[in-house]
Protein backbone atom coordinates (compact mmCIF):
# COMPACT_ATOMS: atom_id res chain seq x y z
CA UNK A 1 0.00 0.00 0.00
CA UNK A 2 0.75 3.53 -0.54
CA UNK A 3 0.25 5.97 2.37
CA UNK A 4 1.06 9.78 1.53
CA UNK A 5 0.72 12.38 4.67
CA UNK A 6 1.49 16.13 4.38
CA UNK A 7 0.90 18.57 7.11
CA UNK A 8 -1.53 16.32 8.96
CA UNK A 9 -2.72 17.86 12.01
CA UNK A 10 -5.65 17.17 14.65
CA UNK A 11 -7.29 18.43 17.47
CA UNK A 12 -10.30 18.09 19.57
CA UNK A 13 -10.15 20.53 22.73
CA UNK A 14 -6.31 19.79 22.81
CA UNK A 15 -3.90 19.35 19.82
CA UNK A 16 -3.35 15.57 19.69
CA UNK A 17 -1.50 15.30 16.55
CA UNK A 18 0.95 17.58 15.56
CA UNK A 19 2.41 18.39 11.98
CA UNK A 20 2.95 15.05 10.73
CA UNK A 21 4.26 14.55 7.42
CA UNK A 22 5.67 10.99 5.73
CA UNK A 23 5.72 8.78 3.02
CA UNK A 24 5.25 4.76 2.60
CA UNK A 25 5.59 3.06 -0.27
CA UNK A 26 4.96 -0.60 -1.28
CA UNK A 27 4.64 -1.80 2.69
CA UNK A 28 1.93 -4.25 3.71
CA UNK A 29 1.55 -4.40 7.09
CA UNK A 30 2.72 -1.24 9.09
CA UNK A 31 2.44 -1.25 12.97
CA UNK A 32 1.96 1.61 15.13
CA UNK A 33 3.65 1.92 18.60
CA UNK A 34 3.27 4.19 21.66
CA UNK A 35 2.29 4.93 25.38
CA UNK A 36 -1.31 5.20 25.38
CA UNK A 37 -2.76 8.77 24.22
CA UNK A 38 0.36 9.12 22.02
CA UNK A 39 -1.87 9.41 19.44
CA UNK A 40 -1.75 6.19 17.21
CA UNK A 41 -5.65 5.58 17.61
CA UNK A 42 -6.43 9.35 16.54
CA UNK A 43 -4.04 8.01 13.52
CA UNK A 44 -5.53 5.46 12.41
CA UNK A 45 -9.14 7.01 12.97
CA UNK A 46 -7.53 9.39 10.07
CA UNK A 47 -6.77 7.12 7.96
CA UNK A 48 -9.75 5.35 8.03
CA UNK A 49 -11.89 8.40 7.47
CA UNK A 50 -14.17 7.61 10.40
CA UNK A 51 -12.70 11.46 11.78
CA UNK A 52 -12.02 14.34 9.60
CA UNK A 53 -8.18 16.19 10.75
CA UNK A 54 -8.22 19.42 10.98
CA UNK A 55 -5.38 20.45 8.62
CA UNK A 56 -3.41 18.54 6.12
CA UNK A 57 -3.82 15.99 3.61
CA UNK A 58 -3.99 12.11 3.79
CA UNK A 59 -3.76 9.86 1.08
CA UNK A 60 -4.09 6.43 1.28
CA UNK A 61 -3.37 4.18 -2.50
CA UNK A 62 -3.23 7.71 -4.24
CA UNK A 63 -7.16 8.01 -2.92
CA UNK A 64 -7.57 11.26 -0.72
CA UNK A 65 -9.51 10.38 2.57
CA UNK A 66 -11.61 12.96 2.59
CA UNK A 67 -13.52 11.65 -0.78
CA UNK A 68 -16.87 10.74 0.01
CA UNK A 69 -16.27 7.23 -1.43
CA UNK A 70 -13.49 6.26 0.68
CA UNK A 71 -14.77 4.91 3.50
CA UNK A 72 -16.78 2.13 1.80
CA UNK A 73 -13.23 0.89 0.47
CA UNK A 74 -11.61 0.61 4.04
CA UNK A 75 -12.07 -2.03 6.77
CA UNK A 76 -12.49 -1.28 10.78
CA UNK A 77 -11.67 -3.21 13.65
CA UNK A 78 -12.74 -1.62 16.97
CA UNK A 79 -10.83 -1.59 20.42
CA UNK A 80 -13.57 -3.62 21.49
CA UNK A 81 -15.31 -5.54 19.11
CA UNK A 82 -18.02 -3.05 18.53
CA UNK A 83 -20.87 -5.09 16.86
CA UNK A 84 -24.47 -4.46 16.56
CA UNK A 85 -25.32 -5.99 20.29
CA UNK A 86 -29.17 -6.99 19.03
CA UNK A 87 -27.89 -8.61 15.84
CA UNK A 88 -26.25 -12.26 15.94
CA UNK A 89 -22.75 -12.42 14.02
CA UNK A 90 -24.12 -13.18 10.80
CA UNK A 91 -26.85 -10.70 10.24
CA UNK A 92 -23.72 -8.04 11.86
CA UNK A 93 -22.24 -8.57 8.61
CA UNK A 94 -25.31 -9.39 6.20
CA UNK A 95 -27.15 -6.12 7.25
CA UNK A 96 -24.15 -4.25 5.96
CA UNK A 97 -24.04 -6.03 2.86
CA UNK A 98 -27.40 -6.01 2.37
CA UNK A 99 -27.70 -2.58 3.01
CA UNK A 100 -25.31 -0.71 1.95
CA UNK A 101 -23.53 -3.04 -0.58
CA UNK A 102 -26.57 -3.64 -2.56
CA UNK A 103 -25.68 -7.92 -1.91
CA UNK A 104 -28.47 -9.79 -2.69
CA UNK A 105 -29.69 -11.89 0.21
CA UNK A 106 -28.54 -15.24 -0.32
CA UNK A 107 -25.06 -13.78 -1.86
CA UNK A 108 -24.84 -11.87 1.73
CA UNK A 109 -25.02 -14.60 3.89
CA UNK A 110 -22.87 -16.90 1.94
CA UNK A 111 -20.05 -14.00 2.07
CA UNK A 112 -20.81 -14.16 5.97
CA UNK A 113 -20.81 -17.51 6.35
CA UNK A 114 -17.52 -17.92 4.52
CA UNK A 115 -15.64 -15.20 6.80
CA UNK A 116 -16.79 -16.92 9.59
CA UNK A 117 -16.02 -19.82 8.88
CA UNK A 118 -13.01 -18.60 8.21
CA UNK A 119 -12.27 -17.22 11.72
CA UNK A 120 -13.54 -20.46 12.91
CA UNK A 121 -16.64 -19.02 14.15
CA UNK A 122 -19.10 -21.24 11.79
CA UNK A 123 -20.89 -22.47 15.09
CA UNK A 124 -21.59 -19.18 16.57
CA UNK A 125 -22.69 -17.57 14.14
CA UNK A 126 -26.27 -17.53 14.97
CA UNK A 127 -25.66 -15.99 18.11
CA UNK A 128 -25.91 -12.57 19.53
CA UNK A 129 -22.29 -10.83 20.43
CA UNK A 130 -23.38 -11.08 24.32
CA UNK A 131 -23.47 -15.18 24.11
CA UNK A 132 -19.64 -15.25 22.37
CA UNK A 133 -16.15 -14.58 24.80
CA UNK A 134 -14.61 -11.29 24.00
CA UNK A 135 -12.55 -13.08 21.76
CA UNK A 136 -14.70 -14.85 19.57
CA UNK A 137 -16.58 -11.38 19.35
CA UNK A 138 -13.48 -9.39 18.02
CA UNK A 139 -13.02 -12.20 15.75
CA UNK A 140 -16.53 -11.76 14.42
CA UNK A 141 -15.36 -8.54 14.10
CA UNK A 142 -12.29 -8.95 12.07
CA UNK A 143 -14.58 -11.22 9.57
CA UNK A 144 -16.53 -8.12 9.65
CA UNK A 145 -14.25 -6.16 8.28
CA UNK A 146 -12.71 -9.13 5.67
CA UNK A 147 -16.77 -9.38 4.88
CA UNK A 148 -16.89 -5.76 2.87
CA UNK A 149 -13.22 -7.00 0.80
CA UNK A 150 -11.88 -3.81 1.86
CA UNK A 151 -8.59 -2.49 0.30
CA UNK A 152 -6.61 -1.93 3.99
CA UNK A 153 -8.00 -3.05 6.69
CA UNK A 154 -7.52 -0.68 10.38
CA UNK A 155 -6.82 -2.40 13.27
CA UNK A 156 -7.09 -0.07 16.45
CA UNK A 157 -5.59 -2.32 19.44
CA UNK A 158 -7.99 -5.25 18.73
CA UNK A 159 -6.79 -6.97 21.84
CA UNK A 160 -6.37 -4.17 24.27
CA UNK A 161 -9.22 -5.49 26.52
CA UNK A 162 -8.79 -9.14 26.33
CA UNK A 163 -6.40 -11.43 28.71
CA UNK A 164 -3.60 -13.05 27.39
CA UNK A 165 -5.18 -16.21 25.84
CA UNK A 166 -8.02 -14.71 23.92
CA UNK A 167 -5.22 -11.95 22.76
CA UNK A 168 -2.85 -14.96 21.24
CA UNK A 169 -6.71 -15.76 19.56
CA UNK A 170 -7.22 -12.68 18.13
CA UNK A 171 -3.74 -11.97 16.71
CA UNK A 172 -3.69 -15.72 14.95
CA UNK A 173 -6.73 -14.40 13.41
CA UNK A 174 -5.09 -10.77 12.65
CA UNK A 175 -2.37 -13.13 10.66
CA UNK A 176 -5.02 -14.98 8.51
CA UNK A 177 -5.66 -11.47 7.20
CA UNK A 178 -2.54 -11.83 5.69
CA UNK A 179 -3.37 -15.20 3.55
CA UNK A 180 -6.31 -12.89 2.46
CA UNK A 181 -4.26 -10.98 0.42
CA UNK A 182 -4.71 -7.34 2.99
CA UNK A 183 -3.31 -4.90 3.57
CA UNK A 184 -2.97 -3.49 6.89
CA UNK A 185 -2.54 -0.77 9.33
CA UNK A 186 -2.67 -1.67 12.97
CA UNK A 187 -2.02 0.04 16.86
CA UNK A 188 -0.93 -2.42 19.28
CA UNK A 189 1.11 -2.98 22.33
CA UNK A 190 1.81 -6.60 21.80
CA UNK A 191 5.88 -6.03 20.74
CA UNK A 192 6.54 -9.25 20.16
CA UNK A 193 3.54 -9.97 17.36
CA UNK A 194 4.73 -6.34 15.73
CA UNK A 195 8.28 -8.56 15.25
CA UNK A 196 7.08 -11.50 13.51
CA UNK A 197 4.69 -9.85 11.35
CA UNK A 198 4.54 -6.37 10.75
CA UNK A 199 6.75 -5.48 8.10
CA UNK A 200 6.75 -1.44 8.54
CA UNK A 201 7.37 0.39 12.60
CA UNK A 202 5.64 3.98 13.25
CA UNK A 203 6.75 5.20 17.09
CA UNK A 204 4.90 7.68 17.55
CA UNK A 205 4.68 10.00 21.29
CA UNK A 206 2.91 13.36 21.89
CA UNK A 207 1.28 13.07 19.28
CA UNK A 208 4.22 13.10 16.72
CA UNK A 209 6.41 10.20 14.37
CA UNK A 210 9.25 10.10 16.78
CA UNK A 211 10.69 6.62 14.42
CA UNK A 212 9.82 4.86 11.99
CA UNK A 213 11.66 2.07 9.62
CA UNK A 214 11.59 -1.68 9.61
CA UNK A 215 10.72 -3.90 12.57
CA UNK A 216 14.80 -4.07 13.36
CA UNK A 217 14.65 -0.07 14.63
CA UNK A 218 12.70 -1.44 17.68
CA UNK A 219 16.43 -3.85 18.50
CA UNK A 220 17.87 -0.59 18.40
CA UNK A 221 15.99 2.64 18.82
CA UNK A 222 17.73 5.73 17.70
CA UNK A 223 16.39 8.37 20.08
CA UNK A 224 15.97 8.35 23.92
CA UNK A 225 12.43 8.07 23.77
CA UNK A 226 12.03 4.97 22.24
CA UNK A 227 14.48 3.23 23.76
CA UNK A 228 12.40 4.20 26.84
CA UNK A 229 9.06 2.59 25.49
CA UNK A 230 11.04 -0.36 24.07
CA UNK A 231 12.79 -0.89 27.94
CA UNK A 232 9.23 -0.15 29.15
CA UNK A 233 7.27 -3.04 27.21
CA UNK A 234 9.73 -5.87 27.48
CA UNK B 1 -10.98 -8.68 30.80
CA UNK B 2 -13.08 -11.05 29.40
CA UNK B 3 -12.62 -14.68 29.35
CA UNK B 4 -14.41 -17.63 28.55
CA UNK B 5 -17.70 -18.43 30.61
CA UNK B 6 -18.78 -21.85 28.76
CA UNK B 7 -16.01 -23.58 31.50
CA UNK B 8 -18.87 -26.54 33.30
CA UNK B 9 -19.83 -28.46 30.89
CA UNK B 10 -23.07 -29.12 29.08
CA UNK B 11 -24.86 -31.89 30.94
CA UNK B 12 -23.64 -30.81 34.38
CA UNK B 13 -24.69 -27.54 33.40
CA UNK B 14 -28.27 -28.48 32.73
CA UNK B 15 -28.51 -30.56 35.22
CA UNK B 16 -27.30 -27.49 37.34
CA UNK B 17 -29.91 -25.29 36.27
CA UNK B 18 -33.00 -27.53 36.86
CA UNK B 19 -32.31 -28.03 40.32
CA UNK B 20 -31.53 -24.47 40.61
CA UNK B 21 -35.00 -23.61 39.01
CA UNK B 22 -37.05 -25.93 41.43
CA UNK B 23 -35.15 -24.72 44.52
CA UNK B 24 -36.51 -21.44 43.28
CA UNK B 25 -39.90 -22.50 42.94
CA UNK B 26 -40.50 -24.31 46.21
CA UNK B 27 -39.41 -20.93 47.84
CA UNK B 28 -41.31 -18.46 46.24
CA UNK B 29 -44.32 -21.06 46.48
CA UNK B 30 -43.46 -20.78 50.51
CA UNK B 31 -43.10 -16.83 49.97
CA UNK B 32 -46.80 -16.54 48.45
CA UNK B 33 -48.27 -19.03 51.03
CA UNK B 34 -46.69 -16.87 54.27
CA UNK B 35 -48.46 -13.85 52.52
CA UNK B 36 -51.39 -15.87 51.82
CA UNK B 37 -51.66 -17.21 55.87
CA UNK B 38 -51.01 -13.14 56.37
CA UNK B 39 -54.18 -12.47 54.95
CA UNK B 40 -55.73 -15.77 56.09
CA UNK B 41 -54.97 -14.13 59.79
CA UNK B 42 -56.12 -10.82 59.17
CA UNK B 43 -59.78 -11.68 57.43
CA UNK B 44 -59.95 -14.44 60.59
CA UNK B 45 -59.26 -12.01 63.31
CA UNK B 46 -62.34 -9.55 61.97
CA UNK B 47 -65.00 -8.85 64.22
CA UNK B 48 -67.45 -10.74 61.80
CA UNK B 49 -67.47 -13.11 59.26
CA UNK B 50 -66.81 -12.18 56.01
CA UNK B 51 -69.63 -12.51 53.53
CA UNK B 52 -68.77 -11.15 49.70
CA UNK B 53 -72.47 -11.55 48.56
CA UNK B 54 -73.06 -8.05 48.59
CA UNK B 55 -70.48 -7.44 46.63
CA UNK B 56 -70.88 -10.29 44.09
CA UNK B 57 -74.31 -8.57 43.79
CA UNK B 58 -72.60 -5.29 42.39
CA UNK B 59 -70.46 -7.27 40.22
CA UNK B 60 -71.44 -5.30 37.04
CA UNK B 61 -70.24 -2.18 38.88
CA UNK B 62 -66.86 -3.81 39.91
CA UNK B 63 -66.39 -5.07 36.59
CA UNK B 64 -66.85 -1.29 35.17
CA UNK B 65 -64.90 0.02 37.27
CA UNK B 66 -62.03 -2.28 36.38
CA UNK B 67 -62.35 -1.69 32.97
CA UNK B 68 -61.98 2.24 33.71
CA UNK B 69 -58.82 2.06 35.73
CA UNK B 70 -57.42 0.01 32.08
CA UNK B 71 -58.34 2.18 30.80
CA UNK B 72 -57.42 5.70 32.14
CA UNK B 73 -54.14 4.07 33.26
CA UNK B 74 -53.78 3.07 28.95
CA UNK B 75 -54.63 6.73 28.03
CA UNK B 76 -52.27 7.96 30.79
CA UNK B 77 -49.51 5.73 29.58
CA UNK B 78 -49.97 6.37 25.59
CA UNK B 79 -50.24 10.17 26.46
CA UNK B 80 -47.25 10.49 28.59
CA UNK B 81 -45.30 8.25 26.15
CA UNK B 82 -45.88 11.24 23.66
CA UNK B 83 -45.63 13.47 25.29
CA UNK B 84 -42.10 12.30 27.33
CA UNK B 85 -40.57 11.57 24.14
CA UNK B 86 -41.74 15.36 22.80
CA UNK B 87 -39.96 16.70 25.53
CA UNK B 88 -36.78 14.13 25.04
CA UNK B 89 -36.62 15.95 21.58
CA UNK B 90 -36.82 19.44 23.44
CA UNK B 91 -34.32 18.36 26.19
CA UNK B 92 -31.76 17.60 23.30
CA UNK B 93 -33.10 20.48 21.16
CA UNK B 94 -30.69 23.26 19.94
CA UNK B 95 -33.19 25.57 21.25
CA UNK B 96 -32.03 26.89 24.66
CA UNK B 97 -35.28 27.95 25.34
CA UNK B 98 -36.47 24.49 24.94
CA UNK B 99 -33.93 22.76 27.34
CA UNK B 100 -34.38 25.17 29.78
CA UNK B 101 -38.06 24.45 29.65
CA UNK B 102 -37.84 20.64 29.99
CA UNK B 103 -35.51 21.11 33.11
CA UNK B 104 -38.35 24.04 35.16
CA UNK B 105 -40.66 21.42 34.14
CA UNK B 106 -39.22 18.44 35.16
CA UNK B 107 -37.91 19.86 38.62
CA UNK B 108 -41.87 21.06 39.08
CA UNK B 109 -42.59 17.77 38.48
CA UNK B 110 -40.70 15.66 39.98
CA UNK B 111 -41.37 18.57 43.53
CA UNK B 112 -44.95 17.80 43.49
CA UNK B 113 -46.98 15.07 44.83
CA UNK B 114 -49.55 13.24 42.79
CA UNK B 115 -52.51 14.27 44.67
CA UNK B 116 -51.78 17.78 44.53
CA UNK B 117 -51.09 17.75 40.93
CA UNK B 118 -54.60 15.92 40.11
CA UNK B 119 -56.54 18.07 42.10
CA UNK B 120 -54.79 21.39 40.97
CA UNK B 121 -55.48 20.48 37.79
CA UNK B 122 -59.42 19.26 38.16
CA UNK B 123 -60.20 22.12 40.20
CA UNK B 124 -58.00 25.20 40.19
CA UNK B 125 -57.15 25.19 36.62
CA UNK B 126 -60.74 24.16 35.55
CA UNK B 127 -61.41 26.98 36.94
CA UNK B 128 -59.32 29.22 35.32
CA UNK B 129 -60.02 27.99 32.10
CA UNK B 130 -63.32 26.18 32.04
CA UNK B 131 -62.35 23.79 28.87
CA UNK B 132 -63.07 20.45 30.46
CA UNK B 133 -64.24 18.79 32.66
CA UNK B 134 -62.81 18.04 35.87
CA UNK B 135 -62.69 14.23 35.32
CA UNK B 136 -60.63 14.88 32.05
CA UNK B 137 -58.21 17.54 33.09
CA UNK B 138 -57.55 15.34 35.91
CA UNK B 139 -56.42 12.44 33.81
CA UNK B 140 -54.22 15.10 32.29
CA UNK B 141 -52.91 15.38 35.17
CA UNK B 142 -51.82 12.02 35.79
CA UNK B 143 -50.14 12.05 32.17
CA UNK B 144 -48.74 15.01 32.69
CA UNK B 145 -46.87 13.90 36.18
CA UNK B 146 -45.69 10.47 34.61
CA UNK B 147 -44.03 12.70 31.42
CA UNK B 148 -40.89 13.53 33.14
CA UNK B 149 -40.52 10.32 34.35
CA UNK B 150 -40.89 8.59 30.85
CA UNK B 151 -38.77 11.83 29.21
CA UNK B 152 -35.77 9.72 31.39
CA UNK B 153 -36.81 6.64 29.80
CA UNK B 154 -36.41 8.22 26.65
CA UNK B 155 -32.90 9.42 27.70
CA UNK B 156 -31.93 5.90 29.11
CA UNK B 157 -32.45 4.47 26.00
CA UNK B 158 -30.79 6.30 23.64
CA UNK B 159 -27.85 6.80 25.49
CA UNK B 160 -27.29 3.03 25.66
CA UNK B 161 -26.00 3.18 22.08
CA UNK B 162 -22.10 4.46 22.27
CA UNK B 163 -20.91 6.63 20.59
CA UNK B 164 -18.42 4.20 18.44
CA UNK B 165 -21.40 2.38 17.43
CA UNK B 166 -22.76 5.67 15.67
CA UNK B 167 -18.87 5.65 13.68
CA UNK B 168 -19.09 2.02 13.12
CA UNK B 169 -23.07 2.86 11.20
CA UNK B 170 -20.76 6.25 9.63
CA UNK B 171 -18.05 3.95 8.47
CA UNK B 172 -20.18 1.27 6.71
CA UNK B 173 -22.12 3.90 5.05
CA UNK B 174 -25.86 3.51 6.36
CA UNK B 175 -28.58 6.08 5.77
CA UNK B 176 -30.34 7.66 8.27
CA UNK B 177 -33.25 5.96 7.55
CA UNK B 178 -31.37 2.68 7.30
CA UNK B 179 -29.70 3.51 10.96
CA UNK B 180 -33.18 4.06 12.62
CA UNK B 181 -34.75 1.04 10.94
CA UNK B 182 -32.34 -1.30 11.86
CA UNK B 183 -30.56 -0.19 14.18
CA UNK B 184 -31.54 2.56 16.48
CA UNK B 185 -35.02 2.13 17.01
CA UNK B 186 -34.38 -2.02 17.79
CA UNK B 187 -31.75 -1.17 20.14
CA UNK B 188 -34.15 2.06 21.82
CA UNK B 189 -37.07 -0.49 22.18
CA UNK B 190 -35.17 -3.23 24.07
CA UNK B 191 -33.97 -0.58 26.01
CA UNK B 192 -37.33 0.85 26.32
CA UNK B 193 -39.68 -2.05 27.26
CA UNK B 194 -38.84 -2.80 30.88
CA UNK B 195 -38.98 0.63 32.20
CA UNK B 196 -41.79 1.45 30.25
CA UNK B 197 -44.09 -1.12 31.81
CA UNK B 198 -42.20 -0.22 34.95
CA UNK B 199 -44.10 3.19 34.82
CA UNK B 200 -47.40 1.79 33.75
CA UNK B 201 -47.24 -0.07 37.11
CA UNK B 202 -46.88 3.49 38.46
CA UNK B 203 -49.45 4.72 36.50
CA UNK B 204 -51.98 2.17 37.19
CA UNK B 205 -51.21 3.01 41.65
CA UNK B 206 -51.45 6.47 40.58
CA UNK B 207 -54.86 6.19 39.08
CA UNK B 208 -56.47 5.38 42.03
CA UNK B 209 -55.69 8.79 43.21
CA UNK B 210 -58.48 9.94 40.16
CA UNK B 211 -60.98 9.38 42.64
CA UNK B 212 -61.00 13.46 43.69
CA UNK B 213 -62.22 14.16 40.33
CA UNK B 214 -65.22 11.70 40.73
CA UNK B 215 -63.29 9.23 38.08
CA UNK B 216 -65.21 5.44 38.60
CA UNK B 217 -62.14 3.51 39.28
CA UNK B 218 -61.90 0.88 41.44
CA UNK B 219 -60.74 2.74 44.17
CA UNK B 220 -63.50 5.42 43.95
CA UNK B 221 -66.56 2.43 43.35
CA UNK B 222 -65.04 0.25 45.92
CA UNK B 223 -64.89 2.47 48.37
CA UNK B 224 -68.68 3.75 47.74
CA UNK B 225 -69.83 0.00 47.76
CA UNK B 226 -68.07 -0.37 51.77
CA UNK B 227 -69.93 2.87 52.08
CA UNK B 228 -72.87 1.69 51.00
CA UNK B 229 -73.22 -2.03 52.17
CA UNK B 230 -70.82 -1.31 55.32
CA UNK B 231 -69.22 -4.00 54.32
CA UNK B 232 -65.28 -2.41 54.26
CA UNK B 233 -63.28 -5.43 54.77
CA UNK B 234 -64.64 -7.35 52.04
CA UNK B 235 -64.28 -4.18 49.53
CA UNK B 236 -60.93 -3.24 50.66
CA UNK B 237 -59.64 -7.19 49.98
CA UNK B 238 -61.39 -7.11 46.77
CA UNK B 239 -60.24 -3.46 45.69
CA UNK B 240 -56.07 -4.80 46.57
CA UNK B 241 -56.99 -8.02 44.62
CA UNK B 242 -58.06 -6.17 41.63
CA UNK B 243 -54.60 -3.79 41.41
CA UNK B 244 -52.56 -6.88 42.20
CA UNK B 245 -54.48 -8.74 38.87
CA UNK B 246 -53.29 -6.02 37.01
CA UNK B 247 -49.74 -5.68 38.59
CA UNK B 248 -48.57 -8.25 39.40
CA UNK B 249 -48.55 -10.31 35.78
CA UNK B 250 -47.21 -6.52 34.36
CA UNK B 251 -44.26 -7.40 37.10
CA UNK B 252 -43.49 -10.67 35.85
CA UNK B 253 -43.75 -9.52 32.28
CA UNK B 254 -41.14 -6.70 33.00
CA UNK B 255 -38.83 -9.07 34.41
CA UNK B 256 -39.03 -11.24 31.41
CA UNK B 257 -38.42 -8.32 29.01
CA UNK B 258 -35.42 -7.38 30.89
CA UNK B 259 -34.03 -10.91 30.73
CA UNK B 260 -34.81 -11.25 27.15
CA UNK B 261 -33.28 -8.16 26.14
CA UNK B 262 -30.32 -7.06 28.18
CA UNK B 263 -27.27 -6.18 25.99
Amino acid sequence: MKIDIQGLRHEYDIEVLKDLTIQLENVSSIALIGVSGSGKSTLLRLLSGIETPSAGTVKVNDTDIRERTYKRRVGFVFQDHNLFPHLTLERNITLILEETRKTPKEKARAIAQKNLEALQLGDQMHKLPKHVSGGQAQRASIARALALDPDVIFLDEPTASLDPVLTHEVLMAVKKLRDFGKEFVFATHVISFVKDFADYVIFMENGAIVEHGPPSIMDAPSTASMRAYMDKVH
Amino acid sequence: MKTDKNTLTPRLKKKTVTIERLHAIVNYALAILTFLGLGAIIALRQQRALDFSQIWSRLPIVQNAFITTVTVSFIALVGSVILGLVFYFFSISRVRYLRAFTDVFTEIIFGTPLLVMIFMMGYVFRASFNIASSETLGLVGLTVYITPYMTNVFRAAFSSIPDSQFQAMDLFGFTTYQRYRYLIIPQVIRALTAPLMNNFSLIIKGSALLHIVGTEEVYNELFAISSNTGRTIEAFFVMWLLYLIITLPLSRLIKFAEKRWST
